[in-house]
């Protein structure tokens, strides 16, 4: 999630600090905290899963580019990276490496009709909507 | 500027706009929380004029320093100004500051327009529940008559450069990729394999050049029991431009609020059949399709500008933080369903 949770949590930090002074315009300090429990829900909702989340997106990416072969063309090293450093920015710095990576195989894959093209194109599209599921939230606005 | 700030500045700047008025003041100013893309506040303006006490109850419309959306003031305050009147319902505007040497930004100042409800949740709630057909008849009716109006009788075309019905879509889709490609925090496979199917299968040429709001959905107008519609607001991307563009908007699947429904209120060929009465045009699904499309690429562009304004620093507050983490992946969703891959 963008802006980064830790980021967001320090500036609701400030924010509600700000609020306990008592002259605050009580419609300003209403808006701020209800705005701000909701970012809370959200970040709670994100915390625990957002780990295994990217481990497991990770993994599935580089499968994808293992199996495309030299499909994947000079994104074909970032298979063989490994999740050893399980923080949070880390494994959302790799995971956006690889999906940066996704979107040139996925282009260079849609317009060939050659089946193996085909099939790659069909689980670059599976594993999209097994990321969107992965990032679902409860709290989702829509 | 604090609202004890304010209120004496913006009642300053009211008595200079009304030669004829004393005792100028301005009460009970106080934020309306939301507004992502404008401070927003209400007010009572009450003045003294031909000896007789008088009071307008008014809303401002401040710049912040970063804002959701990056617009034209002018170009939203001549929109309303255009419909004003009309049978689009929009509230009157009635100053317009460019400068920032009264209130140290850019604002507008309408009149406000009391007793109807914006807020899409209640919509759900009783007492609305059997309003939702007349309110979307009135909708997409209004929606057409937007759609139907002359904009270069109306004179916008002074403020908003016309199309070429060719290359509408190109231009709307160069305009927000290209917001995409400077404000993207990290990468959106989605996102860019709907952008390549739009420039693959473009759309049939504009039967029109019309006037298209930009933001026309469920949460942009204030409606009332009975389905009907007393304002359309935020009109803060207002252009040129093929009317299709505000259907498909409308249509966007993160309007549904988890209803399999246009606006969470019909199904979309009602919505459609509601526009294309009004609006005298017609709606080839092709082409509302690939607007449709298109604007799941530009909501997604919105809620990734509004998290880069958070990450630079432009602008920390929590409204900002809100569509980023909560809009991107339901529109994700939104654009797998249009392009049918969920």
């Amino acid at each position: 999630m963008k802006p980064d949770i830790p980021a967001v949590l320090a500036e609701l930090a400030g924010l509600v600090a700000r609020n306990a002074v008592p002259d605050v315009d009580p419609a300003e300090r209403a808006g701020a905290l209800s705005l701000s429990a909701a970012l809370l829900g959200m970040a709670a909702e994100a915390w625990d899963g957002a780990a295994q989340r990217l481990v497991e997106e990770n993994k599935a990416l580089r499968a994808l580019l293992s199996d495309a072969g030299d499909r994947a063309g000079r994104n074909a090293w970032l298979s063989q990276g490994i999740d050893d450093d399980l923080r949070v920015s880390v494994l959302a710095a790799a995971n956006a490496r690889l999906r940066s990576a996704l979107i040139e195989l996925h282009a260079a894959v849609e317009g060939d009709d050659a089946p193996d093209a085909r099939a790659l194109e069909t689980r670059i599209w599976e594993e999209l909507r097994l990321s969107t599921e992965r990032r679902q939230m409860s709290a989702a606005l829509a | 500027m604090a609202s004890a700030d304010l209120a004496p500045r913006l009642a300053a700047y009211a008595a200079s706009r009304m030669p004829g008025a004393r005792d100028v003041e301005v009460r009970d100013l106080s934020r309306i929380s939301g507004g992502a893309s404008r401070q927003t506040f209400r007010f009572r303006l009450t003045w003294t004029e031909a000896g007789a006490p008088r009071e307008r109850r008014m809303i401002l419309r401040r710049d912040p320093p970063a804002s959701l959306i990056d617009t034209e003031r002018r170009v939203e305050f001549e929109a309303y100004r255009a419909f004003f009147g009309s049978r689009v319902p929009v509230p009157e505007m009635i100053w317009l500051e460019e400068g920032t040497e009264a209130l140290d930004l850019p604002f507008s100042v309408a009149e406000e327009i009391i007793g109807f409800e914006a807020a899409p949740a209640l919509l759900w709630t009783e007492p609305y529940l059997a309003s939702h057909e007349s309110l979307a008849r009135n909708k997409w009716t209004i929606l057409g008559e937007i759609a139907r109006a002359d904009p270069f009788a109306l004179g916008l075309d002074r403020v908003m450069p016309p199309p070429d019905p060719v290359g509408c879509w190109a231009r709307e889709l160069d305009m927000w990729e290209q917001v995409l490609d400077e404000d993207q925090a990290e990468p959106l496979p989605i996102t860019r394999a709907a952008i390549r199917w739009l420039r693959a299968h473009p759309p049939a040429p504009a039967q029109k050049i019309g006037v298209v709001h930009g933001d026309f959905r469920t949460g942009n107008f204030l409606y009332d029991r009975q389905g009907g519609i007393h304002g359309v607001l935020d009109w803060e991307m207002a252009h040129l431009g093929d009317p299709l563009e505000d259907l498909g908007w409308s249509l966007n699947p993160v309007w549904n609020f988890k209803r399999n429904l246009a606006g969470g209120l019909v199904p979309d060929a009602v919505a459609i059949a509601h526009w294309e009465a009004a609006s005298g045009l017609k709606a080839d699904p092709a082409a509302v399709h690939w607007w449709t499309l298109f604007n799941c690429v530009k909501g997604q562009a919105i809620w990734i500008s509004s998290a880069r304004a958070w990450i630079d620093g432009g602008n920390r507050e929590p409204i900002m933080v809100l569509p980023a983490w909560g809009m991107q992946n339901p529109q994700d969703r939104a654009i797998l369903k249009v392009m049918d891959r969920l």
